[in-house]
């Protein structure tokens, strides 16, 4: 791999910095383009007390390219499927190469406070999420509880 | 009508409708049998001109396009092109619209930012404002590139309408990323929420890479045929023609180059007398629903009289059982007896009234469903089969000529009675998603021509499985019946 470009040792050195409230990310030791991320839930959201494991990476292409974000730690979210995949279009075609991992992971945590059962990716949950909302959130509190907040 | 417009179901090319007409009436001027007018091809139903053109004869008919505006808007071609892609190469509504308001033509084309008033709007600046941005605009030494953050003193850096800077490295990385994944004319400003466009001349302009550049106009001819109303490609795969009709219309296009045959308006098999949203809908439901239709239809049947089990081995439905010598009909398993001399009707659905409770509506919706199904796929079925006997008859007229038994020209009749038969049998299939989806008004009328096409398409088929022992006058007088019915059926019920 070639050298590692500036933009990236650049957005590396402030998150280090200057961390985003709720938010951190630290590069592995071996692969600078490979992040590992923990963010807490938001308040007064039903993932709220959590802690989510998610890796982020910086492919080739980046920053002209979006970077590729997955969630490890299981989460009951309409718009995350079970494999962690995130649907945010920003991740997609609405990326911009002036978009930031900083500016990714804070539109992570607000989809977090905001799902959106009508762009949905897990179907299911999407689909509970809308005609029953209140189990809906009863069964992400519970995921949280079970999976977000051991230790 | 245009040759290429037409079936050529043998392979010797160029048989046309044309060519049938002229052939069999050669004085052109005969009286129709029905209503007694003389036959007009003005009034022929699938009637279309289409034209088939070259990559090079499609880049000319853009290009002109692309010179009016222009020349009347005194913009540059990369500019006209957008224009052009965006209102659907309409050159009067680009023109009038431009005219009309410039500011607002130009943030509705993605060139400036809506409500942006300014001086750059006017069109003499159009020119050379993607220009890269000199140092004047652009101060050198204090100028970071927010994408890459390196300073670029001495290095250029530019801009859209929308004054979003990037450095000229930046730009030409994203754009070559963007052509490498598909996009052309879409490629929107790096800014983020900014959706003005990096068109033609600017792409062009930065050092790409001179695969980019071809993989870029590769895509953007793509995007302008695609955007284009009159312009359809072929849909056959590996072929690269284009067709250009003056409306697109729900009509029948054959390409000459790759034989496929396709709508023009949606791109599907070709599907008359059904429209084209009725034929995707029929489409996805049989993709959806046909391995339960595959189920209760089974290859085999046995004869109604002796109750051997029996393959159906050619494309007529009149079977005869090769060990009783029973005739009957492979739809219905009903005497055929019945079937050639009076009324035709085992292609009519007869609605059950008995639609008590819910589970007996569902098993009639799947009755009627496979009734429509089983007769479509039966009429897919009996197509290949006759392309066999195509094939067959082609061998029977090599050895015929070989015995010296009549010339080959004074065979060729039963080439052309099999194209037609194609050509009906294709139709009639189409009749059936048509029939299927129809409301009852005028379904009475429907189906008694659907079935009056159908009798004499099996009769068609006889004769010409029974070419031998036919009469030629006789198979002519089928051939030319069959055509009539299945004209009468598109006149009365083919809306594009």
């Amino acid at each position: 791999m070639s050298a590692l470009p500036r933009r990236i040792i650049k957005e590396t050195q402030r998150l280090m910095a200057e961390p985003v409230p709720g938010i951190s990310a630290v590069p592995d030791e071996s692969n600078a383009r490979y992040f590992h991320v923990i963010v807490t839930g938001p308040e007064d959201s039903p993932f709220e007390g959590g802690l989510f494991k998610l890796e982020l990476f910086l492919p080739e292409d980046y920053p002209m390219s979006a970077p590729k974000v997955r969630f490890i730690t299981k989460i009951y979210h309409p718009n995350i499927d079970k494999l962690g995949r995130i649907c945010l279009d920003i991740l997609k075609d609405k990326w911009s190469p002036a978009l930031q991992i900083r500016t990714v992971l804070l539109s992570i945590q607000a989809l977090l406070s905001a799902p959106n059962p009508d762009d949905p990716l897990a179907n299911d949950v999407a689909e509970l999420w809308k005609i029953n909302e209140s189990e809906a959130i009863r069964n992400a509190k519970e995921w949280t509880r079970k999976y977000a907040m051991e230790n | 009508m245009d040759g290429c417009a037409e079936d050529s179901a043998d392979s010797e090319g160029d048989y046309s409708e044309d060519d049938f007409d002229s052939y069999y009436h050669p004085g052109g001027d005969y009286i129709d049998t029905e209503d007694g007018q003389t036959s007009a091809d003005s009034a022929d139903p699938e009637l279309f001109p289409v034209e088939c053109l070259t990559i090079e004869q499609v880049e000319n008919l853009l290009n002109e396009a692309v010179n009016a505006v222009c020349h009347s808007l005194n913009t540059s071609p990369s500019l006209a092109k957008l224009f052009l892609l965006i209102h659907s190469w309409d050159v009067q509504k680009v023109i009038s619209g431009y005219k009309a308001d410039v500011s607002s033509f130009l943030a509705t084309s993605r060139v400036i930012t809506a409500g942006c008033n300014c001086a750059l709007a006017q069109p003499s600046l159009l020119h050379n404002h993607l220009a890269p941005a000199a140092a004047d605009t652009v101060n050198e030494d204090s100028f970071v590139c927010p994408v890459c953050t390196c300073a670029a003193p001495g290095k250029s850096a530019l801009s859209l309408k929308c004054q979003h800077v990037f450095c000229v490295d930046c730009w030409t990385a994203y754009v070559q990323v963007k052509i490498s994944e598909g996009l052309s004319t879409d490629i929107t400003c790096m800014a983020q929420n900014c959706d003005l466009l990096v068109h033609e001349e600017v792409a062009l302009q930065l050092p790409i890479s001179n695969y980019h550049k071809l993989q870029y106009q590769h895509f953007s001819f793509h995007n302008y045929v695609m955007s284009h109303p009159q312009l359809r490609y072929c849909v056959g795969p590996n072929c690269s023609l284009v067709f250009k009709a003056p409306e697109a219309l729900a009509k029948r296009v054959v390409c000459r180059q790759c034989t496929s045959v396709f709508c023009f308006k949606c791109g599907n098999s070709y599907h008359a007398p059904t429209d084209c949203g009725t034929i995707k809908n029929w489409l996805t439901k049989c993709a959806d629903d046909s391995e339960t239709a595959n189920y209760f239809s089974a290859h085999t049947k046995d004869c109604p009289n002796c109750n051997i089990c029996i393959e159906k081995n050619g494309g007529c439905n009149h079977m005869q059982c090769y060990k009783c010598k029973h005739d009957f009909c492979w739809m219905c398993l009903g005497d055929w007896k019945g079937h050639g001399t009076e009324y035709y009707e085992c292609s009519r659905y007869k609605e059950n009234s008995e639609t008590a409770n819910e589970s007996a509506k569902a098993r009639a919706a799947l009755r009627k469903y496979l009734h429509y199904y089983e007769r479509w796929q039966n009429h897919a079925k009996s197509l290949k089969l006759e392309e066999k006997t195509l094939e067959k008859i082609k061998e029977r007229i090599n050895q015929k000529v070989m015995n010296g038994s009549g010339t080959w020209i004074d065979w060729q009749y039963l080439l052309d009675a099999a194209a037609l038969l194609a050509k009906c049998r294709y139709t009639l299939q189409y009749t059936y998603p048509y029939a299927y989806y129809m409301n009852q008004e005028s379904k009475n009328l429907f189906e008694y021509q659907q079935a009056q096409l159908e009798a004499e398409i099996e009769n068609l088929s006889w004769k010409i499985e029974r070419a031998e022992t036919t009469d030629r006058g006789d198979l002519e007088n089928q051939m030319y019946i069959a055509e009539k019915r299945r004209k009468t059926l598109l006149k009365d019920f083919f809306q594009t």
